[in-house]
């Protein structure tokens, strides 16, 4: 019984999702060499792969309904690590932000990035139960208290960018725990009117800080952005990406690159994908979206695949969070967006978003190797 | 749907959420193509420009020289802190004022209102912050270029070295930074100047700013975003600017800048000049400025205080006195009248007397001469300085024939001498006396008698006056005064056709700047006449004239004295003595060497200024003719390097 059990899960097991994981890794280092050959982020980030697919590997062998019936001590845990990164002294503050705990392996990490698992975990735990009929207020209610206590702590740190990534998850699982449809048309009309408006509100009363603000002016009018000044990253990101052309700067030496020269910031993290795109060219560039897309698409049918509602609810929270985390990291890539400190998935150089994401991966396969099982 | 689900249509409900998904990737797909695909091109020449810089190579600008081949003027580099816009990447101008004025010794007010300025200009990308930086401030810059002050650099300069005392300034001028007025003007547009170029600003330095400038080289470098270099593609090396060569002889030079310097007032001119071509031999003013402030020390505090104390300074060094200073030109004034009464027929060689009288009475005014003369003939006349005898010719030639003088010798207009702002002299004329004495508009013969002796009617430029000196001694060819000798030729750089090439620049000599005058300008005078001023001159300094002092064994110099009244008589002591003149040209009947000496209130004419000049002289005689030198002064001075630096 063991046995056929076995060879049945190595059958079953996703093996194209995990391989594509794998060579977007692979992809992104390679860019993240071509960003600072000189640095070790790209070895670091090889090292990260193994460890990421041990984890991968570990979580999907395991029986996820498990997991998610022990969501409330893995989020409490969560929220506990929150906490002690705001300690002085174990939290390493960098850039005025202190979101990272210094661990004696593994180097630093950052919990904010291995929250969303737990928060993602009990949110299906709490919505995951058979439905009839549509969400009330109070569901809702405890839905955003489950969100607002990690999101209060990473605002502590604070890491503004992290938090955005976590509102796409409970937006994904409330709209597909029924929530009322007019519901979700009234929110997106308001926030039409609102982001706005709170933008207006914000600059009046001094709580968008100035470099937030010029940030912004810089996607809305990059002509006038000062390229000097906080347009510098917008105007320099767009102009990797363009400078890429069709086929990109080919194979050669990157000694001359946008990145090597120093004049794109934070190559190997933030805006890996200008890297990319510079190098690649349109053809690499689109290619890297199209393997997102047939991820992300992957995702979607084991969702549909899933046995329970708690194992839909995990993947599609994964989905709409790693969509999100892409778009927002692509966008502002592309000048589309403002300059938000947001990882692109299995690209950016950091131990904790590969592993993190890989971990996400891990319990959707998780979910989908239990598809027969009852 | 594996399990069982009651709720709202979830399968639509994944499916919007899958289309929504598809759909950012989309727009991102789409973007990403009018970047790449559409605006590619654009994009890479805009990543091209801003890692690939320009970086001038200055060029050495070309040496000035005597006309004996020593080295007046020249260049040696230096090093300056240069401030980069791009480094500064939103650090704000006000916070650097604070640590570069502290660490670098500079004038923090200097720094904040030379910050100001650039906030005008906004497409600055680098200026110079400090020149002729210490080993100290190097060392300073270098330690923190890679951290604290990533703006900052250290460059190379070729800075110009003036004389030192101040020997030849007013001729010589001084380079600076072009000013942002000037870039505002078409001229200066069209030479291509950019802020923080050196220009010549004033004296031989600006008039021939074209030919001592030299073309600047560049390197066209790979930088990175803190514009440290890279690599470099390719590389022009300048082009130095062209010699020059003036008319200036040194020694004469020095002479007549320190008999200047030692008279009582310390104030005045001497110019000497080669009547035979206009070549300037020497052009002192007193007082004197040092040049070096401008092209060394005008950004530091203390080079600052010096310009304000040299604005300020009542003795005015900073003005050239040949070409700027009007003086009332006293008794030299009688030289050119008397050269007009013979050529205009109001007296003649043959019986050119006229009454002194001791003065003269126009209507209930008596004008007075300076001693009782009886009858002279024009040479006795021009040897006593006898003011009755002009006085008469001067009523004999009336306005008209004054002015008809005036015009003659150009002594209405510019002499055309190379150097910027030359001052135009006052001289008799029936509008001058209205715009002078509004109250008594009317020209009468009172007017006529104060415009033949020089101390009312006429305002002269030292030079324009010497201009008129020159040209009768030589019988009235009036040639344009001038310092250009020569210019050099500089040989063709790079390969022709290649982005490196730099033509050659051709030698050249002098040309008056204005071509439509002729030079000379011919005067028609007589050989008599000419001969009989010629021995009056002669006599005022070799037959017991009032130019006695100057007088020279085995050099026959003729000239004239003058006595230029400040104020009036009794009053003239102290401050307000009377300016002292002499002009002069020797050999008389044979002239190479022709002066105008002035010192200011200082009295008598031939007690300061004829032995001013006589110290001049003697320097060119023992030049000219060496072997008649007395052993005892034949000094060798020709081992010095440079003027000055001895």
């Amino acid at each position: 019984m063991s046995a056929i059990l076995e060879t049945r899960r190595f059958r079953d097991f996703d093996w194209l999702l995990t391989l594509l994981a794998t060579g977007i890794v692979f992809f992104g280092t390679w860019q993240i060499h071509n960003a600072q050959p000189l640095e070790n982020y790209w070895k670091k980030q090889l090292i990260g792969l193994a460890v990421s697919l041990v984890a991968l590997f570990a979580i999907s062998f395991t029986d996820y309904r498990k997991l998610v019936h022990f969501a409330p001590a893995f989020y409490l845990f969560g929220l506990v690590l929150l906490v002690i990164v705001l300690i002085p002294g174990i939290g390493i503050r960098i850039n005025g932000q202190q979101c990272w705990i210094r661990m004696p392996v593994v180097g630093q990490f950052q919990p904010s990035e291995f929250v969303k698992i737990p928060t993602v975990l009990m949110l299906a735990y709490y919505y995951g139960k058979p439905r009839s009929g549509v969400l009330g207020w109070m569901e809702i209610a405890v839905g955003v208290g489950i969100l607002a206590l990690p999101i209060g702590l990473i605002l502590l740190e604070p890491d503004a960018g992290q938090v955005i990534t976590y509102l796409p998850l409970l937006a994904v699982v409330l709209f597909l725990s029924s929530v009322r449809m007019w519901l979700v048309l009234a929110t997106l009309a308001l926030s039409v009117v609102m982001i706005p408006a709170a933008y207006v509100v914000g600059v009046k009363t001094g709580k968008i800080k100035n470099y937030q603000q010029q940030r912004i002016q810089a996607i809305l009018e990059p002509e006038k952005a000062d390229r000097r000044g906080y347009g510098y990253q917008t105007y320099q990101s767009i102009l990797s990406v363009g400078k890429g052309g069709v086929a990109g700067t080919g194979g050669g030496s990157t000694e001359y690159s946008q990145s090597r020269l120093k004049f794109l910031p934070e190559p190997h993290s933030d805006f890996i994908f200008a890297v990319t795109a510079e190098r690649t060219g349109f053809v690499g560039s689109i290619l890297l979206l199209i393997a997102y897309a047939v991820l992300l698409s992957r995702l979607l049918m084991g969702a549909r695949r899933a046995p329970d509602r708690a194992g839909m609810l995990v993947i599609m929270a994964i989905v709409g969070g790693l969509a999100f985390q892409i778009f927002i990291n692509v966008g502002m890539a592309l000048g589309l967006l403002p300059v938000i400190g947001v990882p692109l998935p299995m690209m950016s150089a950091g131990l904790s978003s590969v592993l993190a994401t890989f971990i996400a991966i891990g319990f959707a396969v998780s979910v989908q190797l239990r598809r027969f099982v009852n | 749907m594996k399990f069982h689900d009651e709720s709202q249509n979830l399968r639509v409900r994944l499916r919007i959420i899958q289309v929504i998904v598809l759909v950012l990737l989309a727009v991102l797909g789409v973007r990403l193509y009018f970047l790449q695909v559409v605006h590619g091109a654009y994009y890479a020449e805009r990543a091209e420009n801003q890692r690939v810089r320009l970086l001038p190579i200055p060029a050495q600008r070309g040496t000035i020289f005597d006309r004996n081949g020593r080295i007046l003027v020249d260049s040696r580099p230096i090093y300056n802190v240069i401030l980069s816009r791009e480094e500064m990447q939103g650090k704000d101008f006000g916070s650097l004022v604070a640590p570069l004025s502290y660490a670098l010794a500079l004038d923090p007010e200097l720094l904040r209102d030379r910050f100001n300025e650039l906030k005008s200009q906004p497409a600055f990308e680098s200026i110079i912050i400090k020149q002729n930086a210490t080993m100290a401030d190097i060392q300073w810059v270098e330690a923190r270029q890679a951290f604290d002050h990533p703006e900052l650099r250290i460059e190379q300069q070729p800075q110009r070295r003036y004389p030192e005392n101040g020997v030849l300034a007013h001729v010589l001028g001084y380079v600076a930074e072009v000013n942002p007025k000037q870039l505002e003007r078409e001229e200066y547009k069209a030479k291509g100047l950019k802020p923080g170029d050196i220009i010549g600003q004033e004296g031989l330095e600006a008039t021939y700013d074209n030919y001592l400038r030299g073309r600047d080289g560049y390197r066209k470098v790979i930088v990175d975003s803190r514009g440290r270099i890279q690599d470099e593609i390719e590389k022009v090396l300048p082009q130095p600017g062209q010699d020059i060569v003036t008319t200036i002889d040194v020694d004469l030079q020095e002479m007549a800048e320190e008999q200047l310097r030692n008279s009582p007032s310390g104030r005045g001119v001497i110019i000497s000049v080669d009547p035979r071509n206009g070549e300037i031999l020497a052009m002192a003013s007193a007082p004197t400025f040092d040049p070096n402030l401008f092209s060394q020390r005008i950004s530091t505090k203390a080079g600052r205080a010096e310009y304000a104390a040299l604005i300020k300074d009542p003795k005015r060094p900073l003005y050239n006195r040949a070409i700027r200073g009007r003086y009332p030109p006293g008794s030299t004034w009688k030289i050119p009248m008397a050269v007009a009464g013979l050529e205009q027929g109001q007296i003649r060689t043959e019986n050119s007397g006229l009454v002194c009288g001791g003065g003269i009475t126009v209507g209930n005014k008596f004008t007075r001469c300076m001693g009782h003369h009886g009858t002279p003939p024009l040479t006795t006349a021009i040897k006593h300085s006898c003011d009755g005898y002009f006085y008469r010719l001067g009523l004999k030639m009336k306005l008209e024939g004054i002015m008809r003088m005036v015009d003659e010798f150009d002594l209405n207009k510019r002499t055309g001498v190379d150097l910027p702002h030359e001052l135009i002299s006052w001289t008799p004329s029936r509008e001058f006396k209205k715009k002078f004495q509004p109250k008594a508009a009317e020209w009468g013969d009172i007017d006529t008698v104060f415009a033949s002796f020089g101390q009312v009617y006429e305002n002269m430029t030292p030079l324009s006056m010497l201009r008129t000196i020159a040209g009768i001694s030589v019988g009235g060819k009036l040639f344009v005064p001038h310092l250009l000798k020569e210019v050099r030729a500089t040989p063709a750089m790079g390969e022709p056709g290649r982005f490196d090439y730099r033509p050659a620049r051709e030698a050249r000599t002098f040309t008056p700047l204005d071509a439509s005058r002729p030079n000379p300008k011919v005067v028609p005078i007589s050989p008599e006449n000419h001969r009989m001023v010629v021995e009056g001159m002669w006599q005022v300094v070799n037959a017991g004239g009032t130019g006695g002092a100057m007088q020279m064994a085995g050099f026959d110099v003729a000239g004239k004295t003058g006595t230029a009244q400040v104020v009036s008589l009794g009053k003239d002591v102290g401050e307000n003595k009377d300016h002292s003149w002499f002009v002069a040209y020797a050999p008389a009947y044979n002239p190479e060497i022709a002066s105008i000496a002035l010192v200011e209130n200082v009295g008598f004419g031939g007690k300061f200024a004829a032995p001013a000049t006589k110290a001049v002289y003697e320097v060119y005689y023992r030049k000219t003719r060496p072997d008649a030198a007395p052993p005892e002064v034949a000094e060798n001075k020709a081992a010095k390097s440079q003027v000055g630096l001895q």
